[in-house]
């Protein structure tokens, strides 16, 4: 590292932004450093579930499945697009359909969240058309 | 003229560094932002472990401090950490002159102003290492320096920043004097040191370096390449031993703070830590005996970051311990009064603030103030929830701005720079931001190595 006014030859713009590779290299990795112990621990949270003999045992390790997850997910920048549940107008662009459908339906609820990273959408929100109020 | 920008950014458990372009700032381009692969092991190379541990016979830096304190720490040993800590001491001289404790230095021989030169030395060498292991910096160029700090004792920076760019000058000297040899993972031996390091000190010359604060740095990270990003901001900073809360103005080319904006409160991350653990040995009823809290303590320790995230991100987290299971909510969390009370403080704290903000970007004629949280608490949602809160009157109005910016995302990083974005944005906001925005700058040349090839000792 030098430090100063003496300059050294100038490197073209395309010069300096060359050989990004070693770089988002070693940012990938930390990134995953973080997200395969997550992972780690996902797959051995789903044997745990799938062994469960007790319901309530179950119920435990498919939690902390998913918490195993959206950590792992969180380590790699991945955010959810979406609320669980969430009410909304139909966009095909935007949603998934999870369902046969005659007709395109104009309100949807997310059955499952999408994913993203950055903005770029990865999996898109899997949606159901609303089921009509029965009469009573 | 400089080729490129340094900054250095004294975490209170890693130190991290990144570089980018001269002016930057003005020709904005994310790939051209490099931050620093500092450490030499370990899966995250952009952490280097603040750490340095006095042996027997040799004295260790980083990761291997750590681990040999950790082998030694049945024998009351213990690394010196927490640089930061120390350096923001209202008496820094004093502090630095103050013999190590024994639990640091068995053999008396180092005053704290010694370790710390010498992990600024061991720092130093480590960032020639990473430029010349960078295809693109190790090109060659002149590198002007800068260090990020928080706004330590207000209104006496550049009385501080005097005593930090001499003991980067007394590091930058001994590293002369040692070469690679600090990098070895063995250390470097008292012998070594003692011959060493008086003829370091006699040598030392204060180094050419810019101070610039934390949330300055979060600012430029922040507003790079926006068109229109408007000249007031509200920076909050949760850390692991306070949260700050810091306004700034833009006025021309010029970033100054508006000090009667300033709060620091003394709860944050470690205080948030406290009340999960406490919370978590209220419900666990079948930890009784004082030996089992304090196990279970030490273990919800070992894991709090996890647990804090998955509490701040989904709003529960379940544990385990000894076969049985604890579901904990973040509602758990706010039944603790000690913890409604630092949200009701950090509220009163943030709304002084803005008022502050918002008074001198209207009088200023600015339409706006951005808002943005940093630090290891930016995503806990309480703070986002401040930064996001509508605002009564509409003018200026406030607008939030992620924890992550935008251009992070970008193509060229693939994916890769967004995940560990929060732990190297203030030494990246730092290499970005103008010299404007530098709160001091040493006014005396330093020992110049101009012409000198990077990472040759």
């Amino acid at each position: 590292m030098s430090a100063g006014k003496k300059t050294k030859p100038k490197k073209s713009a395309a010069r300096q932004r060359a050989a990004p590779g070693v770089l988002t290299d070693a940012l990938a990795e930390a990134a995953w450093s973080e997200a395969d112990v997550a992972l780690a621990q996902a797959l051995a949270d789903f044997d745990e579930a799938e062994t469960a003999q007790k319901k309530g045992a179950r119920q435990d390790a498919l939690e902390r499945l998913g918490q195993a997850l959206s950590r792992a997910a969180r380590k790699r920048g991945l955010s959810r697009v979406g609320g669980l549940d969430e009410r909304v107008a139909f966009d095909a662009d935007v949603h998934d359909l999870n369902a046969t459908v005659a007709k395109t339906p104009k309100s949807v609820r997310i059955q499952a969240r999408g994913v993203a990273r950055g903005g770029e959408v990865l999996i898109k929100p899997r949606v159901a058309p609303l089921e009509k109020k029965k009469r009573s | 003229m400089s080729d490129w920008t340094l900054c250095i950014d004294f975490g209170t458990a890693f130190s991290k560094a990144a570089v980018a372009p001269s002016g930057a700032w003005s020709r904005f381009d994310p790939a051209n932002v490099r931050p620093l692969m500092l450490s030499a092991e370990g899966p995250n190379t952009f952490l280097l472990d603040s750490a340095v541990f006095v042996d027997e016979d040799r004295v260790l830096f980083g990761r291997g401090a750590l681990s040999e304190a950790e082998a030694q720490a049945e024998n009351k040993r213990a690394a010196l950490r927490s640089f930061k800590t120390l350096l923001s001491v209202s008496d820094l001289d004093r502090a630095l002159n103050t013999n190590a404790p024994t639990t640091i230095d068995p053999h008396r021989v180092f005053q704290l102003r010694d370790l710390i030169v010498l992990y600024l030395a061991y720092l130093l060498a480590s960032i020639d290492r990473a430029i010349a292991a960078d295809p693109t910096l190790a090109q060659g160029g002149v590198f002007a320096r800068r260090y990020a700090a928080p706004a330590w004792r207000a209104g006496d920076s550049a009385g501080m920043h005097e005593v930090i760019v001499r003991l980067f000058g007394e590091a930058e000297a001994f590293r002369t004097i040692i070469g690679k040899r600090i990098l070895s993972p063995d250390g470097l031996s008292l012998r070594t040191i003692s011959d060493a390091l008086p003829k370091a000190m006699d040598q030392a010359e204060s180094l050419e370096m810019g101070l610039i604060y934390e949330a300055t740095a979060a600012a430029a990270y922040t507003s790079v390449g926006l068109d229109g990003a408007g000249s007031h901001m509200i920076v909050v900073d949760m850390g692991a031993g306070t949260t700050d809360i810091a306004a700034l103005a833009r006025l021309g080319p010029r970033t100054i703070e508006l000090p009667e904006a300033r709060v620091t409160l003394k709860q944050a991350g470690d205080f948030i830590d406290r009340v999960i653990a406490n919370r978590v040995l209220d419900m666990a009823k079948w930890a009784k005996r004082e030996q089992d809290r304090a196990e279970l303590w030490s273990v919800l320790m070992h894991q709090m970051a996890d647990i804090k995230e998955a509490i701040m991100a989904d709003g529960r987290t379940t544990l385990r311990n000894q076969g049985r299971s604890i579901t904990l909510t973040f509602k758990d969390i706010e039944k603790d009064g000690d913890f409604r009370d630092f949200q009701k403080g950090l509220r009163e704290a943030y709304d002084h603030a803005l008022a502050i903000v918002r008074d001198d970007a209207r009088a200023r004629g600015s339409s706006e103030v951005q808002a943005i949280a940093v630090g290891g608490g930016a995503a806990t949602p309480f703070i986002q929830d401040l930064i996001r809160r509508k605002m009564e009157a509409t003018r200026p109005r406030v607008v939030p701005r992620p924890a992550t910016p935008d251009w992070a995302h970008a193509r060229e990083f693939r994916g890769n720079l967004a995940p560990v974005f929060p732990q190297l944005a203030i030494s990246i906001g730092g290499a970005l931001a103008p010299d404007s925005m530098l709160a001091a700058r040493t006014s005396r040349p330093a020992n110049d190595r101009s012409g000198t090839p990077a990472g040759r000792d």
